[in-house]
């Protein structure tokens, strides 16, 4: 009797036990790891689509495309045999609706293979669509959703953001191909560190302004160009920097670590620098309802490569006057984008708030809701301390 | 095999047993609720300082229980303060621990289902786990405390292990400036902070199976001092990763902190998932604590045998673990919970303790 019955619960454990409820073959999906939001504009398909009667009537405020991966393995078999060899690995697709949800939601009527977002990692968003609505309202299905992760990279795009999810390159994925650009920061200052979705959240909960990573396409062709600036009063897009200003706030914030400073020598020949360390300390000076900075930036580095080959570079005081041409080089780049973002935007996106939060509190509290204008009246000065220790493998 | 037959617990599986007693659902949510109620990042001074009030609750009750070696609540509230006037906070106490154990397993649940299970039924959730709580508290105290044993290292390990990936997004800003908004929200933390410890009430019960009473003290101070420090760690991992003002914005902020990056090269790719399976054991662990305390509670005051009321239990805590339909019910409970567990430290063991000073002095001047 007894072993009847453990024989019994054990092959009811066995069959019941052994499957997964609300399992979903992963072939049976389709995976989406890009998407890029523009303003509304049907494409040519959905026009067609659309003039055949059944799609719900709306006012189109974007157009999202996404990125799906990979591309039914048969149908690029097929095509693989048909066109020379070279097949996409990825398929975009562009739909048009008033919320993301429910564009996402609309290619259920479109594709065999529903859409799913758990490896979602990169969303383009175009600076035209920017400028209109608030970044909040776009990413705030994102935020919500369970499938995607709140380390899903934002980026603005200058151009239509759809063009970032092209490549010319036949084995690459444009947005795996963007997530791994981001790692080159320790080759390029002119790289931003990655906005991940959780970082966005605080700036957005903190009504405070922030930076974009700018991404410009051509033709397949993607570049990091500068950043955009969202005001965080708005939530909206105000106004471009361009590579050199991303340079100099990255030496400001103190996360220069890796990039270079090309300037002319007194001869007028190119010399260049490349920085082998970096750091920045930023104080704040309150006195009364005055509020200055000073800047205090280290950094040491190498004469990388001159143009002048007549003179001897190991010399004590070729390095030093190169050493000064460095200097005012990086001066001349600090004033210009201290300018930009005190005078042409008036918006603090170079962390100058968060050290005045940590260092003066009581002083954070009574400014915080309007600290981009008293940022942009408060008088910033720097001290740049800046230290050749070598000359690389040629002493000449 | 070796099995017990006297139904002891040895100090160490005291504290275990506590330990797995306070740690559950909490600490999912534990950064939103501090930050919410100080909104400051010096809430870990605020748990230090709830902390400190825990340690003294919990001396008080275990000075009460050691006077009555080998007796739970349930048996000695009668002879200190008369059956009839123990009968209602004992029942008090009961529903509490129905109630929690209801809460812990729907919260279990609703995180499942969110992030895991998409599609899932809610009692495909529940019913299996009530089934395999109720086999395993079957085999009482002395059963539950080594299956707690097993499970609370790895439950350990896989947290700090993740917390420990977390680190490549820990900002040491986020935390800093320490005390900048002075002292005053770190008061109004605290309230919080003492919320998130409720269960200790089971330690009533515990010093009266524990091998040594003597050893109580030191082993139900480590019983909290372990979760204390859990809640240390996570309250300045997930601010250091998040900021306040992402936390404030998240519902389940510890899991979010694990699905704001992404580990390439290691075997998970992506921690929530290892963390949220091993973490579903240890709110098993959690829920069946509340679900023994509950039944023991029955038994011993109805004097019923306890196998019994295990069973009549089941429906019981099923009902009161669907009772809330919106998630903000849920959270409503849990702070509810949180209230009625200082209650109940007001109702029982402090008017006992009392009572009981009182008499034993009365019956000195007899003498």
């Amino acid at each position: 009797m007894y072993r009847l019955t453990s024989i019994c619960s054990l092959l009811i454990c066995l069959t019941l036990l052994s499957g997964c409820w609300s399992s979903k073959e992963i072939e049976e999906r389709s995976v989406y790891v890009g998407m890029a939001i523009d303003v509304a504009e049907e494409s040519a398909e959905e026009k067609k689509l659309n003039a055949q009667g059944g799609a719900t009537p709306i006012e189109p405020a974007i157009t999202a495309t996404i990125q799906i991966v990979p591309v039914k393995s048969v149908e690029g078999g097929k095509q693989g045999g048909e066109s020379n060899g070279e097949v996409k690995k990825y398929l975009n697709n562009t739909q048009t609706g008033d919320s993301v949800f429910e564009i996402l939601r609309a290619y259920a009527l479109r594709r065999d293979r529903a859409v799913i977002g758990h490896h979602l990692k990169v969303i383009v968003i175009s600076t035209e669509l920017a400028e209109k609505v608030e970044i909040e309202n776009l990413l705030d299905f994102m935020l919500r959703d369970n499938d995607i992760r709140p380390s899903c990279m934002i980026f603005l795009s200058r151009s239509k953001a759809e063009e970032a999810l092209y490549s010319n390159q036949p084995d690459e994925i444009p947005a795996f191909h963007i997530v791994d650009m981001v790692r080159n920061k320790f080759r390029n200052n002119k790289i931003m560190k990655a906005m991940t979705l959780t970082t966005l959240d605080q700036y957005m909960h903190s009504k405070q302004s922030y930076m974009l990573q700018n991404i410009a396409a051509t033709k397949g062709e993607t570049e990091f160009s500068g950043a955009g600036i969202i005001k965080g009063s708005t939530g909206k897009w105000i106004g471009n920097l361009d590579q050199e200003d991303v340079s100099s706030i990255s030496w400001i914030i103190g996360e220069s670590g890796g990039g270079l400073i090309k300037t002319k020598n007194e001869k007028g020949k190119t010399i260049i620098y490349e920085i082998k360390s970096a750091k920045s300390k930023i104080t704040p000076k309150v006195k009364g309802t005055d509020i200055s900075f000073h800047i205090d930036i280290k950094t040491e580095g190498r004469l990388i490569e001159t143009w002048s080959s007549d003179r001897d570079s190991s010399e004590m005081p070729i390095l030093l006057e190169a050493q000064d041409a460095f200097v005012k080089k990086l001066d001349e780049s600090l004033q210009t984008t201290l300018n930009k973002l005190q005078k042409d935007y008036k918006v603090d996106v170079a962390g100058f708030g968060k050290r005045l939060r940590i260092t003066h509190p009581k002083v954070w509290k009574r400014v915080k809701d309007d600290w981009d204008e008293v940022f942009s009246r408060s008088k910033v000065t720097y001290s740049i301390d800046l230290k050749i220790t070598d000359y690389g493998s040629s002493a000449e | 095999m070796f099995t017990r037959s006297d139904d002891k617990i040895t100090s160490s599986q005291a504290t275990v047993f506590l330990t797995n007693s306070i740690l559950g659902a909490g600490i999912l949510t534990l950064p939103r609720v501090l930050t919410n109620a100080a909104e400051t990042p010096d809430v870990w001074l605020s748990l230090i300082i709830g902390g400190c009030i825990i340690f003294c609750l919990i001396i008080v009750m275990v000075k009460l229980s050691q006077q009555f070696p080998g007796k739970t609540v349930f048996q000695y509230a009668g002879s200190i303060a008369g059956r009839f006037l123990a009968i209602f906070p004992c029942l008090l106490l009961i529903v509490y621990f129905i109630v929690i154990a209801g809460f812990e397993i729907r919260v279990l649940a609703e995180v499942t289902l969110f992030f895991l299970l998409e599609g899932t039924p809610m009692w495909a959730v529940l019913i299996p786990f009530i089934w395999v709580s109720v086999y395993l508290i079957t085999g009482g105290i002395n059963v539950i405390s080594r299956l707690f044993q097993l499970i609370l290292p790895i439950s350990l390990l896989v947290l700090l292990v993740s917390y420990l990936m977390s680190l490549r997004i820990f900002e040491i800003d986020n935390l800093r400036p320490v005390l900048g908004d002075g002292l005053m929200p770190v008061f109004q933390g605290i309230k919080s902070t003492v919320l998130v410890f409720s269960g200790i009430e089971v330690t009533m019960l515990l010093v009266g199976y524990m091998e040594s009473p003597k050893q109580a003290v030191k082993a139900m101070i480590a019983g909290v001092s372990i979760p204390l420090i859990i809640y240390l760690i996570t309250v300045v991992i997930v601010i250091g990763g998040m900021s306040t003002d992402a936390i404030m914005r998240s519902t389940w902020p510890t899991i979010d902190l694990l699905r704001s990056f992404e580990v390439s090269g290691l075997f998970f790719e992506r921690l929530e998932f290892p963390f949220l399976v091993i973490w579903m054991t240890q709110l098993f662990c959690n829920f069946s604590c509340y679900f023994y305390s509950a039944s023991l509670g029955i038994s011993q005051l109805f004097k019923l045998r306890l196998r019994v009321v295990i069973f009549a239990l089941i429906p019981l805590i099923y009902i009161s673990a669907l009772i809330p339909t919106r998630m903000n019910e849920v959270f409503e409970v849990g702070d509810f919970i949180g209230w009625t567990g200082l209650a109940m430290f007001l109702l029982i063991p402090l008017p006992l303790s009392i009572i009981w000073l009182i008499r034993r002095k009365g019956m000195k001047i007899n003498v």
